[in-house]
């Protein structure tokens, strides 16, 4: 080792620390939140699981019912408008027999008119 | 697994509170910066405090989070340059501590403006009087990198020693009168 390394090693000895950073340091410590024991630790997560399960399955639920509601509303509206043109089919099929009746009658009228 | 020596977190901080605080200092050249990265090192140490298996393995374990812990305090901030820190030094005597010697101070400033890479490993070498293989694993980098970080930030040291602490004997010997 020649003389600028041996004044490095005399220029880089340790620094002493600033006072007081053990009490900082002990201080510090005191704060951090002591952990949960384990039991607890796992029965609020446990519980936690629990809640967020139910919460799917509520959301689930509600979102399955307004699907089946709509479904159902749709399949009632289909069911007016079905009786509405079956309806409207026999009143044109009443209108064409009546119609037909009275070309036939014309229809004979004529032809007796003719004979005679 | 039993056993023999149980570690004492004050006594821990106790025994290392210096070597910590002087590695995380030469590292960042700051000394409320390294305040912190030390009390951050010991709390981290009481949160490992279970995995800690002798004196020997506290201390190994010490100096190589302090380092870490420096680096990633130093990618954190961006490094001020050897005018600026020997400007803030001179006007403010912020930096230096009461007892290091004006040569031991501009040597600690001239550290400041070499690497990271090769300021951790001369800091290691000269403050901790590791051996590279040694250095190596608290670095945990390759021992050829090591020894070429050693050469080479030994060098440029000396290269800037030169320029600088010529100028710095000439400003005492003005300051004498001679």
């Amino acid at each position: 080792m020649d003389e600028f390394e041996q004044e490095l090693r005399q220029a880089f000895k340790r620094q002493p620390a600033p006072p007081g950073l053990k009490n900082r340091i002990l201080q510090r410590r005191r704060i951090v939140a002591p952990r949960p024991s384990f039991p607890l630790f796992a029965w609020n997560r446990l519980a936690a699981s629990f809640a967020s399960l139910s919460l799917c399955i509520l959301a689930a639920l509600a979102i399955y019912g307004g699907y089946e509601q709509r479904q159902a509303e749709q399949r009632r509206k289909a069911e007016d408008v079905r009786q509405q043109v079956m309806t409207a089919l026999r009143i044109t099929n009443h209108a064409l027999n009546h119609m037909n009746q009275q070309l036939a009658a014309h229809h004979r009228v004529r032809q007796e008119s003719r004979e005679n | 697994m039993a056993r023999d020596w149980q570690p004492d977190f004050e006594q821990l901080v106790d025994n290392h509170q210096s070597m910590v605080f002087s590695l995380a200092l030469r590292m960042t050249s700051d000394r409320g910066l390294a305040e912190e990265i030390a009390q951050d090192v010991f709390l981290e140490l009481d949160r490992h405090l279970g995995k800690i298996e002798s004196p020997a393995h506290a201390c190994f374990w010490l100096r190589r989070v302090a380092m870490s812990r420096s680096a990633d305090a130093l990618r954190r901030r961006k490094v001020r340059g050897l005018h600026l820190w020997v400007k803030i030094n001179e006007h403010h005597g912020l930096q230096l501590e009461p007892r290091t010697s004006p040569l031991g101070g501009r040597l600690e400033a001239l550290l400041a403006t070499l690497p990271e890479s090769q300021r951790a490993a001369l800091v290691l070498r000269y403050q901790e009087d590791l051996t590279p293989e040694e250095i190596a694993a608290t670095l945990n980098a390759p021992l050829a990198t090591v020894k070429s970080n050693l050469q080479r930030g030994l060098k440029l040291l000396r290269a800037k020693a030169a320029i600088h602490l010529k100028e710095f004997v000439r400003e005492k010997e003005y300051a004498r009168g001679v």
